[in-house]
């Protein structure tokens, strides 16, 4: 009876291939998205400008006429793209293991809403006071502020019931988005706003990169400190508890991490909707619950998708990549819900 | 003593749930707690696994206060199996007996060898090493509980606190889990604290008992000192009988059903005398106790099960005393109750030199014109104990015109009565 020793070991391999694959679907995806476009670029010339680059290879003969395309309107572009759908899937994937609920995104709670909120504010009344920086940092406060808001609300004594959080945030939703609506309402520069409200990456730049960078891989790595945490909370926050978890403090925590890179994520490109609810589930299937290899994963994946969709709005006529997110990702809601009926997942 | 819980209280809110709790359990002790629901037994569990914070009261494990303990610290001591059990992710039985060395590792750390070594340890302890591989949402519910305690025991713990572990279990996992207990408590000297709903199964398996009611502990000790019908009264509410398991000696608690508290109220007033004893009469007496007939009995051995029976059902019954012939006064009492009577009923009862006496009541019940029903449902000869001096009497019986009756059935038709098989 030696076999599931070995299989679990396996496991760990596994997890290994799984990194390996997504990586490498990660680095085609950046070349060939870096292709794609109203000028076409030809992949061997990305590679080889790529590899001269980061100094892998001294590509001897490089036409000149790609590089302002490829290094400075491609490029930023696809990796804000992937720094927002890695931040996008791992605020998900915290959000559902907390609540122990497929369902849980940020915009579902609400965090986005906030965010959203946040920046347009910053938009309307406060361009400029703290130059590129304005925008981010009110996303987050709105953010935060939202979380805090829907966290309190929710509360009951000490502890915070899945379903009355769940509903506080949609109710708070409801709300920003009146505020939302209200802020548009009033505006001068009404156009701006509604780009910004639908998502997209059309201006992204090496400066927001530059921003955004830090804060999601710190944020990611202070969550995934917490997967093992998540993993004995899918069994039951007493559960979890008796293992040593002090459930409370780690919702705290992660709460905050998640509306933390949340507000990093939304605040250049927009509300991008759907892709935190639909990564996280669709990477489940393929790697197991196990938080461990689900935060990376679906990282890499949430990245990927949100890449490739980029790409699409850009052939589409830069239309807000909002609108195909939203266009995948309300379908898969609905069916999720129709799902939900078997009582599955629920608890 | 190693765990000890010094007059605890706790709330709910403002709701005092706890109330003075004050016990302790020493190592390879199984310690069962039972009282009605709403009194406080999860509760006790919670509280101690920390999970609510006592407002009044400590606890200790071997002299420390565990609400100085760490978390990982704690959980390297406590383990608790919860009363839901139920997961819905797909995680294999492994990967969750496995969680239970969180405690053990740092956040980053993997499981290593050892790890799973005392993973397969626990889970061959708890038999369910075979299940390793199965996602643990395809388990049924027995096999997930032994999947959870396994869980705990990789914690290895101290103490090892348990919810009602057997509820929802058919009786196989029942006894299996029980008696998985009771060898983590006699082998490896666990403190086993377990909230129980099954008066029996606690009685079988706990070294003492815990009586919950209204949050305080109204009786600990022993299952003797602690099922006892007054406290199961007080407490649960509920009449009960409390036997001594044949087998084991332990109390066996079964309630009485509340039929039998009913008045007679059948229109013909029949008042049916039964002799019995060895148990022959019990049954019949309930039935036609439930029927409304009034019922009498003699003349019976105490401690026979037609004693216990009758008296339970406050039957009119002549007793003599254990494996005593049956005595000249008793005779005449027994004689009084059959005049008394309209039908007389001879039982199934083997007869000895002790209990000749019942077989020459039953004749005099024929001279004074009773009609007499008489069992013949075992062969006489197979229960003539007096060298043939019984079935002597009993052909004597049957040549003066007692009605012979194979079952209870046809004594109840013969009463005139619907049998449940009619209805």
């Amino acid at each position: 009876m030696i076999k599931p020793k070995i299989a679990y070991f396996n496991k760990f391999i596994h997890w290994k291939m799984v990194m390996v694959y997504l990586i490498a679907i990660l680095c085609a995806t950046i070349v060939l998205t870096t292709a794609i476009g109203p000028v076409y670029v030809p992949p061997p010339e990305i590679v080889a400008l790529l590899g001269n680059k980061l100094h892998l290879c001294e590509a001897a003969s490089i036409p000149h006429k790609y590089d302002v395309i490829i290094l400075q309107i491609r490029l930023p572009r696809i990796v804000l793209g992937l720094l927002v759908g890695l931040s996008l899937a791992t605020a998900g994937t915290t959000l559902q293991g907390l609540f122990k609920n497929p369902m849980a995104d940020p915009y579902i709670i609400g965090i986005a809403s906030g965010a959203a909120v946040g920046a347009v504010f910053s938009m309307l009344i406060l361009p400029g006071f703290l130059f590129i920086y304005t925008k981010p940092f009110m996303a987050f406060l709105g953010a935060m502020f939202t979380t805090f808001l829907v966290y309190n609300i929710a509360k009951v004594g000490r502890r915070i019931p899945v379903d009355t959080l769940l509903l506080t945030g949609i109710a708070v939703s409801l709300f920003l988005g009146a505020v939302l609506s209200f802020m548009m309402f009033v505006a001068e520069d009404l156009h701006s706003i509604f780009f910004w409200l639908m998502g997209g990456f059309w201006l992204a730049n090496w400066a927001q990169v530059k921003i955004t960078i830090l804060p999601v891989f710190v944020c990611f790595f202070l969550i995934y400190i917490f997967a093992k945490d998540l993993n004995a909370m899918l069994l039951g926050e007493e559960c979890a508890q008796t293992l040593g978890i002090n459930v409370e403090w780690v919702k705290k925590i992660l709460l905050v991490f998640a509306a933390f890179i949340t507000a990093t994520a939304v605040s250049f490109v927009g509300t991008i909707g759907f892709v935190g609810l639909i990564i996280p589930h669709i990477t489940r299937i393929l790697v197991g619950p196990d938080h461990r290899i689900l935060f990376p994963a679906s990282a890499l994946v949430g990245g990927i998708f949100l890449v490739w969709t980029d790409a699409l709005a850009r052939l589409l006529g830069e239309m807000p990549v909002g609108i195909i997110t939203a266009f995948f990702g309300a379908p898969f809601f609905i069916y999720l819900l129709r799902k939900r009926k078997g009582g599955h997942y629920f608890t | 003593m190693p765990l000890e819980i010094k007059d605890v209280d706790a709330y709910y809110g403002s709701v005092k749930i706890l109330d003075g709790i004050d016990f302790s359990a020493s190592h390879g002790e199984l310690l069962g707690v039972i009282g009605p629901n709403g009194s406080g037994k999860t509760t006790l569990l919670r509280t101690i696994s920390r999970i609510l914070k006592p407002k009044v009261g400590t606890i200790l494990l071997e002299g420390r206060d565990v609400q100085g303990m760490k978390d990982k610290e704690f959980s390297r001591n406590f383990a608790a199996v919860p009363q839901d059990t139920t997961i819905n992710f797909d995680f294999s039985a492994l990967d969750i007996v496995l969680m239970g060395r969180n405690p053990h590792l740092g956040r980053l750390e993997l499981e290593g060898e050892k790890d799973i070594e005392i993973a397969r340890r626990c889970m061959e302890l708890t038999n369910c090493w075979h299940l390793a591989e199965r996602p643990i949402t395809e388990l049924s519910g027995g096999e997930r509980q032994l999947v959870i305690i396994a869980r705990a025991l990789t914690q290895e713990p101290k103490v090892l606190l348990l919810d009602e572990p057997t509820s929802h279990l058919d009786i196989n996992y029942q006894i299996e889990i029980m008696e998985l207990l009771k060898r983590l408590t006699s082998e490896e000297k666990l403190i086993v604290v377990a909230v129980i709903h099954d008066l029996n199964l606690a009685a079988q398996y706990c070294d003492r008992l815990a009586l919950l009611h209204e949050g305080k502990i109204v009786s600990l000790g022993t299952q003797a000192q602690v099922l006892t019908a007054e406290n199961i009264k007080n407490t649960f509410g509920a009449d009960v009988i409390i036997k001594k398991h044949a087998l084991t000696d332990h109390c066996f608690v079964s309630p009485v059903p509340s039929l039998l508290k009913r008045q007679n109220k059948n229109e013909a007033e029949l008042t049916i005398h039964l002799i019995c004893g060895g148990g022959e009469g019990a049954s019949l007496m309930h039935e036609l106790c439930e029927r409304g007939y009034r019922v009498t009995a003699g003349v019976v051995n105490m401690l026979d099960t037609d004693q216990e029976v009758a008296k339970l059902l406050n039957i009119p019954v002549v007793t003599e005393a254990p494996f005593s012939p049956i005595t000249e006064e008793a005779f005449q009492a027994h004689l009084a109750l059959i005049d008394k009577a309209n039908v007389v009923v001879l039982c199934n009862t083997p007869f000895g030199y002790g209990n000749l006496k019942n077989l020459e009541v039953a004749e005099r019940a024929l001279e004074r014109n009773k009609p007499l029903l008489v069992f013949d449902a075992t062969r006489i000869e197979k229960r003539d104990f007096t060298n043939g001096e019984a079935t002597k009497r009993f052909i004597t019986l049957k040549d003066k015109g007692a009605i012979m009756v194979k079952s209870q059935e046809e004594v109840l038709k013969l009463l005139n009565i619907s049998t449940p098989f009619d209805a």
